[in-house]
């Protein structure tokens, strides 16, 4: 399953996917990268998500918190969390230029420490095209307040 | 117009819209991505200072017309939707700092990222909050415009 998904990853972000000139085709690739981090997640394989993110990624957690690419895969293979349902909602994918930005609504219910947890959060991601992959730079998370 | 109305005009509108044109407008030597770091972080300073004063004009010019904005509370509003809460925001006194502020250019693409503090006073109640905030810009045409910008409050 998860030699599945790093193969997936690759292709879908692979050059042959991404070097077609349409918008359109950009952003559905990088809604598709947007599922396949989510899936990621879920099953902590941090290793697949080593080629979606920059090294210099910029990732605000829900809490305000700031974190490295190594922070952010460290908490992600976090013996004692444990996302059960991951779902990202209302994803749009808008192109501007060579970069694509990602709106939408993260929903995570897991444990964390045995303490059961439920997130939900806007998000905005922002993907650029380096080496004809998509890679997201920076990832940010703020708590829906009504 | 007398002439202290002309000084008022010409330090609260002409010089920041002098230094937001100036930064905005992208070089060659851009392609470095040091130049287009100090410029983008200029911007941001004139982008706080018109948001204090609610000048929409200022705003409107530093932000793309597709402009996505996430709001401290998760609220996602449009260019629109912004400079309206920004015009509305700035009738209560209030003062923006940001801090720790850092850029990254990727090309045509940057990402600032920093903290920032609001403090306000609402008739007698004064209040203050932080945050954390990222903005992305990109370069078309030669000029950096903000495509995006969000803002986390941080939890202490």
């Amino acid at each position: 399953m998860r030699l599945m998904l790093c193969f997936l990853l690759l292709i879908i972000s692979s050059p042959a996917a991404s070097t077609d000139a349409s918008l359109d085709h950009a952003e559905t690739t990088v809604l598709a990268l947007e599922n396949a981090w989510n899936q990621a997640v879920r099953l902590r394989e941090s290793g697949a998500l080593q080629q979606l993110l920059v090294d210099r990624l910029i990732y605000i957690e829900y809490d305000g918190r700031v974190m490295s690419k190594g922070q952010y895969l460290a908490q992600v293979r976090a013996p004692l969390l444990h996302p059960e349902h991951i779902v990202s909602e209302s994803m749009r994918a808008h192109s501007f230029g060579n970069s694509v930005i990602v709106t939408g609504v993260y929903q995570e219910k897991g444990t964390k420490n045995h303490i059961p947890y439920v997130l939900r959060e806007r998000f905005i991601d922002t993907w650029i095209l380096q080496n004809g992959m998509w890679v997201c730079v920076s990832s940010q998370s703020t708590p829906i307040v009504h | 117009m007398n002439s202290s109305g002309d000084f008022f005009v010409w330090k609260r509108v002409v010089v920041p819209l002098a230094v937001c044109l100036f930064s905005l407008w992208a070089t060659p030597q851009d392609r470095t991505g040091r130049d287009a770091e100090s410029r983008l972080l200029a911007v941001e300073n004139v982008w706080n200072q018109a948001e204090a004063k609610g000048d929409t004009k200022a705003l409107s010019m530093i932000f793309d017309d597709d402009l996505i904005y996430v709001d401290e509370n998760g609220q996602l509003l449009t260019k629109s939707e912004f400079l309206a809460k920004a015009k509305s925001q700035s009738a209560y006194p209030q003062l923006l700092t940001t801090q720790a502020m850092s850029a990254q250019v990727y090309g045509d693409t940057a990402v600032v990222t920093g903290t920032y503090r609001i403090e306000q006073t609402k008739g007698k109640k004064r209040a203050q909050r932080e945050g954390r905030f990222t903005d992305t810009w990109v370069r078309t045409h030669g000029t950096w415009v903000c495509v995006a910008a969000q803002s986390t409050p941080i939890l202490r």
